[in-house]
């Protein structure tokens, strides 16, 4: 880590504030997308398991942009998408997140022999390959939205384990940690007391980066087949614009266009608040 | 630092250039929707132009894309049943063939006659015939071939054969004995087995065993096999001696694509003439729609059904098994999914194409009558949540989906909508192929049991090209009925079907199975849906002649030969 | 730093045994067999005399604890084993393969690296201002984009609308080319997949060159050479990029052996027969030896450029050196 011990300050707070824009700008993108999830069902035009036109409409007054392959509206689709997109991505950084920092905190605190085989551990996971382990996942615990949460949860958690064991590292040998267990504190009251409220920041800066990441493997795995594609997520919007070839006829601009365009906006939303995030925490100069 | 990057770059700026200056797509956005009007063909019509390829000008080369390897195409390499056995058969000959109606007819038999119970057949082999390698083909050759997988006894072929007791020689005759009457020995064994050259293959004592090159790919077919790259393409030249006359495409050069998203990239550029794969409903009036492209449609006998578990509640209730039959909308299923390429499944089992099918079986749909059959047997809705109760639990199936076939997906959520009218709610669960197949059918033994309550299935083409083989669907008895997978059992649809697979008197035969779709239709052992049609895609300019043989596609030697030379 | 490596080498082994272990246990995990692939189309047809000689014939009847010491002697000997479904030797199939993935993630990788370390030293040079604010906003957003559906777009602009490049494959189907209208050939369907994993790959290696740069740039050692007197670009390009080039060649060799476990995703999109591609189908037609083999490759591939990062990275890193 830099040394903070530098006369550059002007430099330092420019930066700040400039991401601290980009930040808003993120937070901006994610309101507008999780106020859509909410106000769904009064923003969408129809119900978007209905069949409510014949099968490969092009966009028109009455289906702004089309129908799927059996006759579903796709702006409907697309907004009620935002939800279950949303919500396995939150809900997959949290598992990842309390994966990861669970096991950070314990390897880090306990760098010696605990931490020394959690890390091995983790190596392992990250040795082995990604996609396999997400068929054999996939396979194994059957399609459903849970299961895709948790195995996107599975994916991601090395990561946050690592940034959190670093910082654990750090903290334990600071005073007040020290200073407690001289005191003959069992170690699981100064985790709580000192080492997790630190830490929260740093966490949630990394849940933050968990969410982009899980909304993009989301749209990926349904793409793979490998989601639920009875769900009305963004991803397996394309899952069918795919099946049903659409991304070689001019549909491609309604069909695979903007579902596209809602999954990168909502992981830029979250990656902007994530890094506006980390700059606070670890300023760089 | 720079210099290393150089080497990259430039491979990649020229080829962008080389892109940008080459010749651009011939086929891109010059077409528009409007225009594509060729009809959906009835069975046996090519929809081609009379315009045939010029007689000898130039050579005809036709290219065409398979998804999926299969190895060295001989009788014991081929992978797929499709089209894995049609590109074999473009080599080798079976002693009949099937006209563009499916009925076989005389080929390197040219006369076929049989005893009056259909225990024993004698087959005249045509005089004239050679391999490829300019022997003759005889009497001996045909013998060895029945014995050869008579005594190799895995695989298709020998399969076909079973019942078989006795192959001999006279003259230019070979006499075939059965153990018990097979009515339809034509269609399955006459009519599918290649034909092998006892010279090259009496020398291969364990087919199983062995690694083989293309040199055994000796053939009395009308094309020869040059050419194998693993995985990538083979090259099949005619045989200009063929005993029917010479073919009319000259090469055959077929390319091996891993997905068909390729394949139809591929021909919509001009890279291939035709896919030996069925084309996916919503690309058949897009391909139409372009100009040189044409579509040839027809009836195909693969099958499209939902499966439950008869011996499992409640659906050992035929009053719930009729229900479903009755609020199933085949019509919609047709329409939506398919986009009209299928035909209405019909509740018999037999396609309505076929002579023997039984036209008072059709199938309907009638919501208000399943409610009042549920309603009739017990199956009320007492906590008002819009799904009726069972013995105390809620009508809740999942039902099971391979989710590598979309349009089956989709099925299976149309059918979830039309139950949920009625009351019964089905949540359709998409699952890997390997679990679907291990849940519906453990381990392919039906003596496994079942593992599932309501599953999406399909049958391929062969289980209903040959229509007795209802037996091997609807039979309690394991021996028989080994493709039961729904644990049916009912005493006269055994009877009956057991007798269908001896019964000799075609008259007979044909009240037997009109008896029997009657019995299936009211005993719902499962519910058909819709037997999808093939949609074949080519290039009228470069071949147009294809021959689509009901059921069964394009894809065969006939369609390459001359018109004269067809059966 | 002798005992350095060494220890780490026993941890790398440690990883290596668990890890090889573990792909022996997964294809053995998932519901289903192999049965279908091995028996072929016609396997509800066989009697469970004829199944069970099917399962004999490759050994999957032997009890698991004999299958686990068979696995090992063939990763120790090197020996890859045969396909289910074509019965071909493994190794050939990989080797087949392989040079395409490689392929195309190799040369986006160079690209993005080139791309990446200019465009990331420039934005820590500019640090704060707007051409870093514009740059960075830029890449999180390329950084943002599925991976798939870029390529899709690239596939429906570029081959379908335009008809410059082809859609599909890595060579013309069939086509007999030979010598410079063959690389040409090569080249053109090699674009597509290369640009795509090349937008996708370039923000990675920008933004940790960027981070990497912006911390040796609070260094008292970079005081000292301004103090000095050197300029700007000779204090960028001289002191900075060099020092802060280490977690970018760490990144970089980390992202290379990711490259042996293949790209799923662009290889499908692009039809492209890479490595990625031959693991997702031997995955869901449990054809167990391809799997086994090709994660072995993988694995052997990460550890190994962990172990090169490990190494390399003292030796890039000044710093580190001093400590």
């Amino acid at each position: 880590m830099s040394s903070s011990a530098t006369t550059r300050r002007p430099g330092k707070t420019k930066s700040a504030t400039l991401a601290d824009r980009l930040g808003w700008v993120g937070a901006a993108i994610v309101t507008a997308l999780v106020v859509m999830a909410i106000a769904a069902p009064w923003l969408a035009p129809y119900d978007p398991t209905e069949r409510v036109g014949t099968p490969f409409l092009p966009p028109s007054a009455d289906h702004l942009l089309g129908t799927n392959d059996v006759g579903q509206d796709l702006l409907s689709e697309l907004i009620y998408g935002a939800r279950v997109s949303l919500t396995v991505g939150i809900v997959a950084a949290i598992v990842a997140l309390v994966l990861g920092t669970t096991i950070g905190i314990l390897a880090g605190y306990y760098p010696k022999r605990l931490g020394s085989f959690l890390m091995r551990g983790v190596d392992v996971v990250l040795t082995l390959p990604f996609l396999p382990l997400l068929i054999i996942l996939a396979a194994y615990l059957g399609r459903s939205l849970i299961n895709t949460i948790l195995v996107i949860g599975v994916l991601i958690w090395a990561g946050p384990a690592r940034v959190i064991r670093s910082q654990v590292l750090s903290l334990r040998s600071r005073e007040y940690v020290l200073a407690s267990r001289t005191m003959g504190a069992p170690d699981r009251w100064a985790i709580v007391r000192h080492v997790l409220p630190r830490t929260a920041l740093l966490a949630t800066g990394t849940f933050v980066r968990a969410v982009s990441t899980a909304i993009l493997l989301e749209a990926a795995l349904s793409f793979l087949g490998l989601g639920d594609p009875i769900q009305k997520s963004w991803g397996s919007i394309l899952f069918w614009a795919q099946a049903r070839g659409a991304f070689l006829t001019p549909a491609w601009k309604w069909w695979v266009l903007p579902p596209g365009l809602m999954i990168m906006a909502a992981s830029l939303g979250f990656a902007l608040i994530a890094f506006a995030m980390e700059e606070r925490i670890n300023p760089r100069l | 630092m720079l210099r290393r990057w150089n080497l990259p770059i430039l491979l990649v700026s020229l080829a962008l250039i080389a892109g940008a200056c080459g010749d651009s797509d011939p086929e891109a956005s010059t077409t528009t929707a409007a225009g594509g009007t060729t009809a959906p063909t009835v069975a046996g019509a090519t929809d081609a132009p009379t315009t045939t390829a010029p007689p000898s000008a130039d050579p005809v080369t036709v290219r065409a894309a398979i998804t999926g390897g299969e190895d060295t195409l001989n009788p014991y390499t081929y992978i797929s049943g499709f089209p894995g056995w049609n590109l074999l058969m473009m080599q080798y000959d079976s002693l009949m063939q099937l006209d563009s109606a499916g009925i076989p007819q005389p080929w390197l038999a040219e006369s076929v006659t049989s005893n009056a119970d259909l225990t024993e057949f004698t087959l005249t082999i045509v005089q004239g015939a050679t391999w490829h390698d300019g022997q003759p083909l005889t009497v001996n050759d045909v013998k060895f071939t029945f014995d050869y997988f008579i005594d190799n006894a895995t695989g298709r072929f020998s399969r076909d054969l079973r019942g078989v007791e006795s192959v001999t020689v006279s003259g230019n005759d070979v006499v075939v004995g059965l153990a018990a009457p097979n009515p339809a020995f034509d269609l399955v064994a006459l009519a599918d087995i290649p034909i092998l050259p006892q010279h090259v293959w009496e020398g291969i004592a364990t087919p199983g065993d062995q690694t083989f090159d293309i040199s055994t790919n000796v053939g009395s077919g009308p094309y020869m096999l040059t050419d194998y790259q693993e995985d990538q393409s083979y090259r099949l030249k005619a045989n200009p001696d063929y005993f029917r006359g010479a073919p009319a495409v000259d090469e055959l050069v077929v390319i091996v694509f891993a997905d068909d998203a390729g394949a139809l990239a591929a021909i919509r550029s001009g890279e291939v003439d035709v896919i030996f794969e069925r084309v996916s409903p919503e690309q058949i009036d897009l391909l139409d729609a372009q100009d040189p492209l044409d579509i040839s449609q027809g009836p195909e006998f693969t099958t499209q059904m939902i499966n439950f578990d008869v011996s499992k509640r409640p659906f050992d209730d035929l009053a719930v098994r009729k229900a479903i039959d009755l609020a199933v909308d085949r019509q919609d299923i047709v329409d939506t999914v398919f986009l009209g390429a299928a035909t209405i499944g019909s509740p018999g089992w037999v396609h309505p194409d076929k002579p023997v099918y039984n036209p008072a079986v059709a199938g309907v749909h009638d919501t208000a009558a399943a409610i009042a059959m549920l309603e009739g047997a017990g199956y009320l809705d007492s906590d008002g949540d819009g799904i009726r109760e069972f013995d105390g639990q809620p009508m809740s199936f999942e039902m099971l989906t391979n989710s590598s076939d979309s349009l089956r997906l989709r099925i299976s959520e149309l059918i979830s909508e039309m139950l949920a009218e009625v009351g019964i709610e089905v949540t359709v669960a998409s699952v890997e192929t390997a679990t679907w197949e291990q849940a519906v059918w453990p381990d392919f033994d039906i003596a496994n049991g079942r593992n599932y309550e309501m599953a999406a299935w399909g049958w391929s083409a062969p289980v209903q090209a040959n229509t007795i083989r209802i037996a091997e669907l609807v039979h309690s008895d394991g021996g028989i009925g080994f493709l039961n997978l729904t644990g049916f059992g009912h005493p006269d649809v055994d009877t009956i079907s057991a007798a269908l697979l001896t019964e000799a008197d075609s008259a007979t035969s044909t009240s037997l199975i009109m008896d029997l779709q009657v019995l299936i239709a009211e005993q719902v052992p499962f519910v058909l849906l819709a037997y999808p049609d093939g949609a074949y895609v080519y290039n009228s300019e470069v071949y147009a002649d294809w021959e689509f043989i009901a059921g069964q596609g394009i894809v065969s030697k006939v369609s390459l030969l001359p018109p004269g030379a067809r059966p | 730093m002798r005992r350095f490596g060494l220890r780490r080498l026993d941890q790398y082994l440690v990883v290596f045994i668990v890890a090889v272990s573990l792909n022996f246990m997964l294809p053995r995990l998932m519901p289903g067999n192999p049965l279908a692939l091995l028996a072929g189309v016609d396997v509800g047809l066989m009697t469970p005399d004829e199944r069970a000689e099917v399962i004999r014939q490759v050994g999957l009847d032997a009890p698991l604890v004999s299958q686990f010491f068979d696995y090992w002697r063939a990763v120790l000997t090197g020996d890859l084993g045969f396909s289910y479904r074509s019965g071909r030797p493994i190794g050939e199939m990989i080797g087949e393969r392989l040079p395409w993935t490689l392929l195309i993630t190799g040369a986006s990788l160079v690209i993005s690296a080139f791309f990446g370390i200019i465009i990331g030293a420039f934005s820590a040079w500019r640090r704060g201002k707007k051409s870093d604010l514009t740059l960075l906003t830029g890449m999180i957003g390329l950084q943002s984009l599925p991976s798939f559906w870029l390529g899709m777009l690239l596939i429906s602009v570029f081959a379908v609308q335009l008809g410059w490049l082809p859609s599909f494959g890595a060579v013309t189907p069939a086509s007999d080319l030979t010598g410079l209208a063959h690389v040409r050939d090569i080249a053109e369907h090699a674009v597509l997949p290369i640009a795509t994993l090349t937008v996708l790959s370039i923000p990675g290696v920008y933004l940790t060159m960027r981070y990497s740069m912006l911390e040796v740039l609070g260094d008292d050692f970079i005081r000292t050479a301004r103090a000095k007197g050197a300029s700007e670009s000779r204090i960028l390009f001289g002191h900075v990029a060099r020092n802060a080039i280490a977690p970018v060649v760490t990144f970089l060799a980390i992202r290379f052996a990711f490259a042996f476990g293949g790209s799923v995703i662009i290889e499908t999109v692009f039809s492209y027969p890479g490595l990625g591609r031959l693991v997702f189908e031997a995955v869901s037609r449990r054809d167990y030896p391809v799997m086994q083999a090709a994660f072995l490759v993988f694995t052997v591939a990460v550890l190994l450029a962990n172990l090169l990062a490990d190494l390399l990275y003292p030796i890039l890193d000044p710093r580190m050196r001093e400590q």
